[in-house]
């Protein structure tokens, strides 16, 4: 293809994102702009191997994940029998004692999982970087993207067989639907959004959308004898399943923050009861706290006597005094991480910090060692990518985050994920608010 | 449905037609106007400005009445609730939060008029006239009123918006004949020496023109213009026809069979379409048109308010 006819396809596909309201907000400019999510048309692709061997070592992480959640919440056997340290479980801001021995449905918390990958540039290993067991965004943009992309490059899907991705909404569908106390057949599924400002709002409309479902706000939503209903205009409706969207401490101002608006009175008590599901479960942050990170592959081998398939990157506790005595002294090689947060928010690179950042950092450190932990840098690998400005391809700095679904029996994930690519030359950060973009993930069918 | 999806669909509907009937008088009388003697100005324009019910928000705003600050304040201004700009960013609001209730089309058809409609710069509209802006806005509306028929299930939903743009198109003939109408009468020595150019425009700016020349075969009279806004039985932007489409637009919601009402809103809505099926034009003048216009929109004001009491909202149940 000539370069002035990619450029044009190029045009062409962020003017269909644009009219189609694709885009996400940013609130750094203090009015909460809608930004487009820039899109690379050059597409990632993993070969059929490579893909089997993540696709096994994710469902494994999740099941193990899951198993986790069970026992923290329940038994606490875990604990007892002290494969990780009790205080480090119970000092994790996103452990809700509130949920201490209440019986989900089908003993599932981990419904729907986003495990952010990347590959060493070195060795070409992919490593877990982090877990997503909350509320895990940005799969309605892998299906978007494969969307825009079958429109604008017909011709390329004709020579590469990539295995398809749009199978999702009716997978997470049938996962929710098995959830519900009344069973499937008459399950009344909702998808609870923090409403239109949320910088995921289009993901929420597009899932409530694609799978038949009602969007509901916490305001649509009363709990009337330990049961939850609709507002509707005939009367109230019972509601089965809420796939949540909103954030534990926003859920119940009964139960947790008091001045949230986003939540519904009483919901806690209807899920306690077990007449309402939740999905993903409340308390899951507990099991994707970045110092419990380190523990995950103790996790795999407790409970499933495997070894893990997937590496982890090696993790220092700033919790722990040996650990922050060597993190302090080598913070310009390192990457610190707050513990309970995401989205890239509360980080050092060390390699990429001036002094007056690392003694900033040194400083928190001290003062709240268990609220951070750190990494040595992981050489991001990159690939080819198109760069608008000079018209040229060039190697990207790129992660991926493949989507999990658990039913309780198996996992479930479609080929791929949403590859995110830093698109100025040698940045390593990859989030959206930050100037990254997203490329559509090829997974190609069959040998390599 | 839910009850926030109801409200969205009935406000997305509403403010689509308010910017539409809003483009289309601007538009009007704009070119009216280019055939007029400079004293007649200051009259030409004020009459929009009470129409829009905003002249207290307008005096503070501009200090001279012209085209220009008619135009600026009615298309483009970001503190009148009722511009056509904010009405159309409000309908896209509405539509985007009920976005997975619409279909894709009418999401990307209100999307795209939204982006087209702020790319316009007031400035250089307003030195070119308003006519290519009102034509956008006019076409846009129209589009998507198309769009959603041939799209969207024709489910209770789309009967909120039925109810939603027949309502707020109802006011605003009612609003428009009222305001001219007296406006001339006060401006002119006597009602037998009528301004053919400001009922042309009337007819003009509802589409109506050409109809009415097809219905009565006759040089423009201001009673015929009325009865024909306000009585004629088919014509799509008479308050009669627009009255129907509310009450079959509740009914069909409600199921309720013709003669009976299962609300205050189809009550009212009823009461109104039967005194407009059997009103004559020369009832009304004996009325007086201003005191039966007022009437009207002081039920069409009841009607807006128990729909949203029946549907809308929720008495908090202690």
């Amino acid at each position: 293809m000539a370069p002035d006819q990619f450029e044009e396809r190029r045009k062409l596909a962020d003017l269909s994102f644009l009219i189609q309201g694709i885009t996400f907000t940013v609130y750094s400019d203090g009015r909460g702009t809608e930004r487009l999510f820039p899109f690379d048309l050059i597409p990632r692709i993993l070969p059929h191997s490579e893909w089997e061997k993540i696709e096994r070592g994710l469902s494994q992480r999740v099941v193990a994940l899951n198993l986790f959640l069970q026992d923290v919440y329940g038994k606490q056997q875990i604990l007892k029998d002290r494969k990780i340290p009790r205080w480090l479980v119970c000092s994790c801001p996103n452990f809700r004692r509130e949920v201490i021995g209440v019986e989900v449905a089908r003993g599932i918390y981990t419904h729907i999982s986003g495990i952010d990958l990347v590959r060493d540039s070195k060795s070409g290993d992919f490593f877990v970087l982090e877990d997503n067991v909350r509320t895990p965004s940005g799969i309605s943009y892998v299906l978007e993207n494969r969307l825009v992309m079958t429109r604008t490059l017909p011709d390329a899907f004709q020579a590469c067989e990539v295995l398809p991705v749009h199978h999702y909404p009716a997978e997470l569908s049938r996962v929710l639907r098995s959830l519900s106390p009344r069973g499937p057949g008459d399950a009344e599924i909702v998808l609870l959004t923090p409403g239109i400002h949320n910088s995921a709002y289009f993901e929420h409309s597009f899932l409530a959308q694609q799978m038949g479902v009602e969007l509901v706000e916490g305001r649509d939503l009363i709990v009337d004898g330990g049961v939850v209903y609709t507002k509707t205009i005939r009367g109230l409706k019972r509601v089965d399943v809420i796939y949540r969207r909103v954030d534990d401490e926003f859920l119940d101002p009964l139960t947790f923050r008091p001045d949230s608006i986003l939540g519904v009175p009483g919901l806690m008590g209807a899920y306690r009861a077990g007449n309402v599901a939740l999905a993903n479960a409340v308390g899951n942050g507990v099991a994707d706290d970045k110092a419990i990170y380190a523990y995950v592959p103790e996790f795999i081998r407790y409970y499933l006597g495997e070894d893990p398939i997937l590496k982890t990157v090696e993790t220092y506790l700033c919790a722990n005094p040996t650990d922050l005595g060597y993190v302090l002294d080598h913070l310009p090689q390192l990457v610190v991480k707050a513990v309970g947060e995401s989205g890239g928010y509360g980080m050092l690179m060390g390699p990429a910090a001036d002094r007056a950042k690392i003694l900033e950092f040194a400083e928190r450190l001290r003062a709240n060692p268990r609220n951070y932990i750190a990494q040595p840098v992981v050489g991001l690998s990159r690939v080819p990518s198109y760069d608008s400005a000079t018209g040229t391809v060039a190697g990207r700095h790129v992660d991926l985050r493949p989507y999990c679904l658990y039913d309780g029996e198996k996992v479930t994930i479609v080929p791929g994920g949403l590859t995110r690519v830093a698109l100025q030359p040698n940045s390593l950060v990859v989030n959206s608010s930050q100037g990254g973009g997203s490329k559509d993930t090829w997974v190609l069918r069959g040998e390599d | 449905m839910l009850s926030r999806i109801a409200e969205s669909l009935f406000w997305l509907a509403r403010y689509i037609e308010r910017a539409e009937d809003t483009a289309r008088i601007l538009d009007v009388n704009y070119h009216m106007l280019l055939e007029q003697s400079q004293q007649s100005y200051r009259l030409r324009w004020e009459p929009l400005i009470v129409m829009a019910g905003e002249e207290k928000l307008f005096h503070k705003l501009y200090e001279e009445v012209n085209a220009e600050t008619v135009f600026e304040f009615l298309a483009f201004n970001e503190e009148n609730p009722s511009s056509i700009v904010q009405c159309i960013s409000k309908a896209r609001e509405n539509a985007r939060t009920i976005r997975d209730r619409i279909s894709r089309e009418m999401w990307e058809d209100i999307n795209g008029l939204y982006y087209a409609v702020t790319r316009f710069h007031p400035r250089e509209e307003i030195a070119a006239g308003p006519h290519r802006f009102c034509d956008k806005i006019k076409f846009g509306a129209h589009r998507f009123h198309g769009v959603t028929d041939a799209t969207m299930p024709h489910d209770e939903g789309w009967e909120f918006l039925r109810v939603g743009w027949s309502l707020e198109r109802a006011e605003m003939t009612a609003r428009l004949v009222d305001v001219q109408y007296h406006n001339l009468l006060d401006a002119l020595p006597s009602v037998d020496a009528p301004d053919n150019h400001q009922w042309m425009a009337v007819l003009r700016s509802v589409g109506a023109y050409e109809a009415y020349h097809r219905e009565y075969h006759s040089a423009i009279e201001p009673e015929k213009v009325a009865e024909m806004l306000i009585l004629h039985h088919r014509h799509p932007r008479s308050i009669r026809f627009s009255a129907s489409e509310v009450q079959s637009g509740l009914r069909a919601v409600s199921a309720t069979l013709p003669g009976e009402y299962a609300n205050e809103a189809e009550r009212l809505t009823g009461k109104v379409v039967e005194r407009l099926r059997y009103d004559r034009v020369n009832d009304i003048f004996m009325q007086g048109l201003h005191t039966y216009l007022d009437d009207l929109l002081r039920m069409f004001g009841a009607i807006g308010e128990d729909i949203a009491r029946n549907y809308f909202y929720y008495a908090v149940v202690a």
